[in-house]
């Protein structure tokens, strides 16, 4: 009963278009004025130490260095170096998109920024190549998503911290699905490539994919820097985060110099209001899984659920459904935020990997941002091709229904989420 | 109001750029003073930057409230705007007009919460025994563990935070009834794309 | 009529000394006031993160906490910090000579005017330290990078070994030293156990060299509302689950430390006398060092309850 008043409440406060964070804090002090003993100040302290945390600081740091990145010149190297390597088989530009896209998601940590990213670069060049907007436009959208797939990933820090769960092992975690879907994509995008006769690069010289790869390196070494620095035990992820930002804003200011001085206030002021946007949520978003706590809501979902006999199947059935529709209306941070809290509890019941259960999450959220009306990639991707939305959907199709294959797959095998960890001694 | 834009913006710039150099600071340090290098290690060694991690989240919550303020003005909090899109557009002004409101009724709140806290956290006590009154149904408030600031200084960020972010929205309520329009931030505008410049593939095809 | 409700807030699991404890507390207190109180324990943080549990204590939004004595110094009772002080218990009989002993309750006194009335100590326990190499005398502990949370006794105290301090959350611990982002820490063998800490750490020396223990405490104004029958209960039900606490954290460790042994996965080393004579000659200055911030007085009650000679 108390928890249909909250999550009514929330939808009508939601579907007004007010902010999400504001939604979520409107439905928490209502329901605390109107129906609880808590003190209220104890509300005014949470919305301080909700984000009190080291490992949520790596947000900040993963979208100032994402902005370095995408302003200073490295996607277009990495877009050079792909080019090079797969632009001469079937597919061609497009799937040089999808293994660009695959590079800068292991340096950035969110999927717009990779489809800006390599969108604003490669589509253009689509287009002037000869190909359809639409399968330009679908290959890039999607491949977009690998951004939070493939680490680092800010919606990977925002599971971790919904649900305590190790930012490092989730990262590890990421790699072998990300490369996986990465396959999968390239997959469909080559399919379609060669049933379409769409054109193809000339095959580049090993002289000339070496240049390439040259021109790139500085930008690949971010992958070692954040990665490797992680799991040597250089730094903890939010450290990695930082050292990334101090390395992007180096190479994208010193080494390419592709960006100056001068526009270095802006990348701040642009990474500041879209962090703060973000840390805003979560602040919000924290006080209301408190109040669930309060209510004893997560758990007492729990136990019903095992009490009606749910098993692992049919919950993680439920699960995707619930996250997909979500995935139509609200943004990643938001679903992740709000759903993690309540969903982590019946899976841990179940005995489902809080790992594995996190990587179920992230996939369809990724899937969340190509599907209409409310899909981050589609907007950015029609920022740049000026396709309207409807066409956007359609053209993504082909593409979305190999992501639902593939989030099939990773929901019902574990062991392709657990496994690097494992080897990896994470788990 | 220009000054306060721009005292905003540089704010929460400049916060953002801070944060990242202690921790780069902090890091460098730890691998620094690890190092056998003599006399030079102890020099290093005597430094203490424990407080680091501590000072970052700070910088960050600072810049959470703040940017947080400076994102209405520029309409950069995302929401489910779906359904009012639908509406006609009587009753999308309704709506979003209710929906701003809501926003200044929330932050508004927020911000005397805040005070509240921060007042009976240590700023009543502080406040009072400066002035030499009395203090006595106050007490002196706790400090941060590494740090060893106040907290109710640091929590300021909260009532202040959320004052500007009340402001914030009722500018936008006033320029929404006089002229219908909403900042709006695009989250699919691609910066510096028609700049572009056409990007050397390995050979175009003709 | 309805019965008073306490929520008694920690930040570690159920299964834990101090969540037993905590259990334990609730099943007595309702037994003793004859249901009229009714304890809701909430374990895991669920319900205030360690870092706002104290100001919600304050606040009244929770009635009882079980902070770690770590947290004292921040709330401005610095005095707390002693217990902080490398070896200045030789054993458990030292500990409880001051913490069931006049100068406890004395320190307890100190929090009133914060709001805050404390009722007992519950022991965690003595710490060993531990790291990826052995650490015998006090050289070895020089540039090491370890883990200590916030305190500035500790970090005195790793500063006075030439290692490095490093403040770091619990939580992120493990990791962190897995990954080698640190290179030791010290703690409770349970909490190096039940952490699973030991796999992911070479060496341990059982310095006991500190002391970690929490106090529970109340809200004041809560408490001294409560009618007088209902709190003579409550106290009666802290004294036996205070004993309870006590005894399975001392059994934990000890068990722990077996445990650990038989892993296989960390060596276990208790020091030679003149080891412990060496470590705490080169720790003794922290001692001094924490005079001004913790106060003289305290300590040296300290002392003089246990019959410590800081000159030996
Ligand atoms: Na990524
Ligand atoms: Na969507």
């Amino acid at each position: 009963m108390t928890a249909l008043i909250i999550f009514t409440l929330l939808m009508l406060l939601m579907l007004t278009g007010m902010p999400v964070s504001i939604a979520l804090g409107l439905t928490v002090m209502t329901f605390l004025f109107t129906m609880t003993n808590v003190p209220v100040e104890s509300v005014a302290l949470k919305l301080f130490t909700g984000i009190e945390k080291f490992e949520i600081m790596a947000i900040p740091f993963f979208i100032l260095a994402g902005n370095f990145l995408t302003h200073g010149g490295v996607a277009k190297r990495m877009v050079n170096f792909a080019t090079s390597m797969v632009g001469h088989w079937f597919g061609g530009l497009g799937l040089a998109g999808v293994v660009a896209c695959a590079l800068f998601a292991a340096v950035s940590g969110s999927s717009p920024a990779t489809v800006v990213a390599i969108g604003s670069i490669l589509l253009p060049a689509m287009v002037r190549a000869g190909f359809p907007k639409e399968f330009g436009a679908g290959v890039i959208a999607s491949s977009g998503g690998l951004g939070i797939l493939i680490p680092p990933s800010i919606v990977m820090v925002m599971y971790a911290v919904a649900t305590n769960s190790s930012i490092g092992a989730l990262f590890i975690a990421g790699v072998v699905p990300g490369l996986l879907l990465t396959v999968f994509l390239g997959g469909i995008t080559w399919y379609r490539a060669r049933k379409g006769n769409f054109p193809r690069q000339p095959k580049a010289s090993w002289t000339q994919r070496l240049k390439a790869f040259n021109d790139s390196v500085w930008g690949l070494l971010l992958i070692i820097v954040v990665m490797g620095g992680i799991y040597t035990g250089i730094f903890t992820p939010t450290e990695a985060a930082a050292m990334s930002a101090v390395y992007a804003f180096v190479i994208a200011v010193f080494v390419y110099k592709d960006l100056s001085l001068k526009d270095i206030p802006r990348v701040l002021l642009n990474s500041a209001s879209m962090s703060a946007m973000l840390l805003y949520i979560i602040t919000n978003a924290v006080l209301f899984s408190f109040l669930l706590t309060n209510e004893n809501i997560p758990q007492s979902l729990a136990s019903w659920m095992t009490e009606q006999g749910m098993g692992i199947i049919v919950f993680l059935i439920a699960v995707n459904i619930l996250l997909l529709m979500a995935g139509n209306f609200m943004e990643p941070s938001s679903i992740m935020l709000i759903f993690a809290p309540i969903l982590f509890p019946m899976a841990i019941a179940l005995g489902i990997h809080p790992v594995h259960f996190g990587i179920i999450m992230v996939v369809n959220m990724e899937i969340g941002m190509i599907t209409p009306p409310v899909g981050l990639n589609l907007y950015v991707a029609s920022g740049i091709t000026k396709m309207g939305l409807s066409a956007l959907t359609v053209a993504v199709l082909p593409w979305l229904f190999t992501m639902l294959a593939f989030l099939m797959l990773i929901t019902y095998v574990p062991e392709i989420s657990l496994w690097l960890p494992r080897v990896m001694g994470m788990l | 109001m220009k000054w306060l834009d721009h005292l905003e913006e540089v704010l929460i710039s400049a916060l953002l750029a801070a944060a990242t150099i202690v921790i780069f600071v902090a890091v460098v340090h730890r691998y620094a003073s690890g190092l056998p290098l003599g006399a030079f290690q102890d020099f290093l060694l005597s430094i203490h930057l424990s407080w680091a991690q501590e000072l970052c989240i700070i910088l960050f919550v600072w810049m959470a409230k703040f940017g947080a303020a400076y994102g209405v003005r520029q309409g950069i909090h995302v929401g489910v705007d779906v359904v009012v899109n639908s509406l006609s557009p009587d009753n999308r002004r309704i709506t979003t007009i209710i929906a701003l409101c809501a926003g200044a009724f929330f932050t508004a709140l927020v911000a005397v919460l805040g005070s509240n806290l921060v007042w009976h956290n240590g700023m009543a006590y502080a406040v009072l025994s400066t002035l030499g009154m009395e203090t006595a149904p106050y007490y002196e408030g706790p400090t941060t563990p590494d740090l060893e600031w106040r907290t109710w200084v640091v929590y300021l960020a909260v009532p202040l935070g959320s004052a500007l972010m009340c402001f914030r929205f009722l500018q936008v309520l006033v320029k929404y009834w006089q002229t219908g329009e909403l900042p709006h931030h695009d989250h699919g505008h691609v910066e510096g794309l028609h700049d572009a410049e056409p990007f050397p593939v390995v050979e175009q095809k003709p | 009529a309805d019965p008073i409700v306490i929520k008694f807030s920690h930040v570690v699991a159920p299964d834990t000394p101090k969540g037993k404890a905590a259990d334990k507390f609730k099943a007595l207190a309702e037994e003793k006031t004859k249901g009229a109180v009714k304890v809701e324990v909430y374990p895991n943080s669920t319900l205030y993160k360690d870092k706002e549990e104290m100001e919600a204590l304050q606040m009244g939004a929770v009635q009882m906490l079980a902070p770690s004595l770590a947290k004292f110094g921040p709330l401005g009772v610095k005095e707390f910090e002693v217990f902080d002080l490398p070896y200045i218990f030789r054993g458990y009989d030292d500990l409880h000579k001051v913490t069931q002993g006049e100068v406890g309750a004395s320190l307890l006194a100190k929090l009133e005017p914060k709001g805050v009335k404390g009722l007992a100590y519950w022991d965690n326990g003595f710490k060993v330290m531990s790291a990826g190499k052995p650490l015998k005398a006090p050289e070895d502990y020089k540039g090491l990078k370890m883990r200590i949370q916030s305190s500035k006794v500790l970090e005195a105290q790793m500063r006075a070994l030439g290692a490095n301090p490093q403040v770091m959350p619990f939580s992120e611990t493990y990791q962190a030293l897995q990954t080698g982002v640190v290179d030791g820490t010290e703690n409770p063998p349970s909490n190096l156990f039940t952490q699973k800490m030991h796999e992911v750490q070479k060496n341990a020396t059982v310095t006991n060299h500190g002391y970690l223990g929490y106090a529970v405490i109340a809200n004041k104004d809560f408490w001294e509302k409560l009618p007088e029958d209902v709190r003579k209960g409550l106290d009666e039900a802290m004294k036996e689950s205070t004993d309870f606490a006590n005894q399975i954290a001392k059994e934990e460790n000890d068990k722990a430390l077996e445990a650990v042994k038989a892993s296989g996965k960390t060596e276990i080393y208790t020091p030679t006398e003149d080891e412990t004579k060496a470590m705490q000659k080169a720790l003794a200055p922290v001692h001094t060092e924490m005079a001004e911030r913790i106060g003289k007085d305290v300590i040296d009650s300290v002392y003089s309850a246990t019959g410590f000679d800081p000159s030996k």
